[in-house]
């Protein structure tokens, strides 16, 4: 009897059964419990078969990675040796191929500032380009992928991203166990977790396991590495390095929402609207908002800032900083320092948000502006001392509040020094934090400087540095919660 | 959408996304052609949408899933199965409720294809997986790789018989995965 039903099945599936035939199926069926159990592992395949297909990728599309700029004129190559071939198979195999690229293989949920892709758009299997903001995709499977720009990226299947330069977050469910972002330097195989994945743009690649495990592979490198939560390697030229964590440096999804409500909100006008009131502000000494026309003699990569296609400065290696020389050899007896920052975790005792060069004897009040191991916020003034009954731990005036969120995000810091009040006051996120008071209290001393690191000693900065406010007047409580508040990119 | 419409439907996007494999295989046990599968889908996804305001946050979105697809697919047979070769209504009926109490095992059946198609040479998976492709003619596929279309017919059941027997192997031999 069973002969019987499997070769009804497989015409059933094939579509050839006739009516006679049908009826002795459904009568089987409709018998027995066994056949109706047989019957639904037949179709049981069936579907898995149509999903491995619709995941499948003709083994000479995987063997020819697309490069930049080079797509159009493949596909045009492609489609004229199409026309022109006389192969039916070849024919046949353009056919499917031209099918499949219909095929929808995730969804943009979210676009904050990516004119290329808007919310709602369907992802094909095609190679898109963002040149600002970032979007969030879902895939068929439910990997949720946040891709900032500038990217270029191609989906070859709902369960395989190539990037070819950008950054993205992966939110892998277990459903989706095994999606794999391919980049021209290496593989990164999800077990079912979070990770982020940044492509430079000469192809080097990191990826960075925020939790659970990835599986990399360097193009040309025999082996594999197993990743787990808070590892990270680069690849490049078939060789995988160990890396810092680097959370901060990957929008993740929950972000997302809040970005893109601020934008259209008109955060961003706003923002403008009170740097252009700051830069006309008499006491100004600098204001950084690292858009063109500065051009420093200094080590750090440009990357996007706060805002879609905005820029911010990024201090990823040891040794990366910004050299500043400004408020030359004078006195201060006021200075407010403010700056919005994207942190990750510490890997240092000291992490340089400023330095002044050096740390002089003879000249009093230069200022050290950093975070600590303490995770808080300092601001040292050589030759101050704390006054007497101050709570703080260490000599220098620091921050109640832990200057770190969970995960990287865009914070607010900012730091008002008063010498002849003898006070320094820290606000986080526009919120007044803390005031230490100093019993000898120079004026601020600035001149040639770094921004994430010291002239002396590695002070790194590990994270993102967009706008740095270097002002010569004491700014109010009201007057720092209103620059934060014009400025948060998040609503 | 407002954020908190937004919410509501990113919240619907994680579950449908997450079960809707499970959902696309149970629809496909009851029709005749993928592509009929495909056309029921596209309701099933519809009113799972629309009725989501019902379904209580925390209870199991398959088996609510499963009743709603059930429901489209009964009455899918019922209309446009009536000039077609399909599935009596009472073995459909006997069928649906079957299988979703096989769902576990179909699952496992299904994970498990993925390691027994790597086993078939390429060029045959090749072949197998232009058959599978939507909307593939069988009629091409077939002369593309040199067989009758009746030749083809007979190699393609010989392939899934091959690879349900690899899979029953496989879930046999490791019984927890």
């Amino acid at each position: 009897m069973s002969a019987t039903l499997e070769s009804l099945v497989h015409r059933y599936l094939d579509g050839t059964i006739t009516a006679d035939e049908m009826r002795r199926l459904n009568s089987l069926l409709q018998a027995n419990r066994e056949a109706r159990r047989e019957f639904a592992e037949w179709l049981n395949l069936d579907s898995a078969l149509a999903m491995a297909a619709a995941d499948w990728f003709p083994t000479e599309m995987k063997a020819a990675p697309v490069r930049a700029g080079e797509e159009e004129s493949r596909r045009l190559v492609w489609l004229r040796w199409l026309a022109a071939a006389a192969c039916v198979a070849l024919c046949i195999t353009g056919v499917w191929w031209w099918q499949a690229a219909q095929r929808t293989l995730a969804t943009v949920t979210k676009s904050v500032g990516a004119g290329e892709l808007a919310q709602g758009a369907a992802m094909r299997r095609e190679t898109r380009v963002i040149g600002s903001g970032a979007v969030e995709l879902v895939t068929a499977r439910g990997v949720r992928l946040v891709i900032e720009a500038p990217a270029e990226f191609r989906l070859e299947s709902a369960q395989r991203l190539r990037v070819l330069r950008g950054r993205l977050s992966a939110d892998v469910p277990p459903t989706a166990k095994g999606f794999t972002v391919v980049t021209p330097s290496g593989d990164a195989v999800d077990l079912g977790t979070r990770f982020g994945v940044d492509v430079s743009a000469s192809g080097a690649a990191e990826v960075h396991v925020f939790q659970g495990e990835v599986i990399a592979k360097a193009s040309g490198s025999p082996t594999e590495q197993s990743l787990r939560g808070g590892d990270a390697v680069a690849m490049k030229s078939g060789m995988s390095t160990v890396r810092e964590l680097r959370t901060a440096a990957f929008i993740q999804s929950g972000e997302m929402g809040e970005l893109g409500a601020a934008l259209t909100a008109g955060q961003r006008a706003r923002a403008e609207a009170v740097q252009a009131k700051l830069r006309a502000d008499p006491a100004l000494i600098a204001l950084l908002d690292f858009e063109s026309g500065e051009s420093q003699a200094s080590a750090f990569r440009t990357v996007q800032g706060r805002w879609p296609g905005s820029r911010a400065s990024e201090f990823v290696n040891v040794g990366d900083h910004l050299k500043l020389d400004v408020g030359g050899d004078r006195e201060w007896p006021q200075l407010t320092l403010a700056a919005w920052v994207r942190l990750d975790q510490l890997g240092a005792p000291y992490q340089s948000l400023l330095h002044t060069d050096g740390w002089d004897n003879q000249r009093p009040g230069q200022v050290h502006w950093m975070v600590t191991k303490l995770t808080t916020m300092r601001l040292a003034l050589r030759g101050n001392t704390l006054a007497p009954g101050s709570d703080e731990q260490e000599m220098f005036p620091d921050s109640k509040t832990s200057v770190l969120p969970d995960q990287g995000r865009w914070v607010h810091l900012a730091t008002v020094y008063d010498s002849e009040a003898k006070t320094v006051r820290f606000y986080l996120n526009g919120r007044f934090d803390k005031e230490t008071r100093q019993a000898i209290a120079h004026p601020a001393r600035l001149g040639p400087a770094r921004i994430g690191n010291w002239d002396r000693q590695d002070r790194k900065l590990s994270g993102r540095v967009d706008e740095l406010l270097l002002l010569g007047r004491a700014m109010g409580d009201a007057e720092v919660r209103a620059v934060f508040e014009a400025g948060n990119p998040y609503r | 959408m407002s954020p908190a419409e937004n919410e509501v439907h990113n919240r619907f996007l994680r579950l449908f996304t997450a079960h809707e494999p499970a959902v696309r295989a149970f629809v496909r046990r009851l029709v005749p052609m993928r592509a009929d599968a495909d056309d029921v889908m596209q309701d099933v996804s519809v009113v799972l949408w629309e009725k989501f305001g019902s379904f209580r946050e925390g209870a199991d979105f398959r088996a609510w899933a499963f009743g709603v697809a059930r429901f489209e697919v009964l009455s899918w047979l019922r209309d446009r199965g009536r000039d077609r070769l399909v599935l009596d209504g009472e073995v459909a009926l006997k069928l649906a409720d079957e299988s979703a109490e096989l769902e576990t095992r179909l699952t496992r059946q299904r994970e498990a294809l993925e390691a027994c198609i790597e086993k078939v040479p390429a060029e045959q998976r090749e072949l197998l997986m232009q058959a599978y492709q939507p909307a593939a003619s069988i009629q091409q596929v077939a002369q593309g790789s040199g067989r009758s279309v009746p030749g083809f017919y007979q190699w393609l059941h010989r392939m899934r018989r091959a690879l349900l027997d690899c899979i029953q192997r496989t879930l046999t031999q490791n019984p927890t995965t």
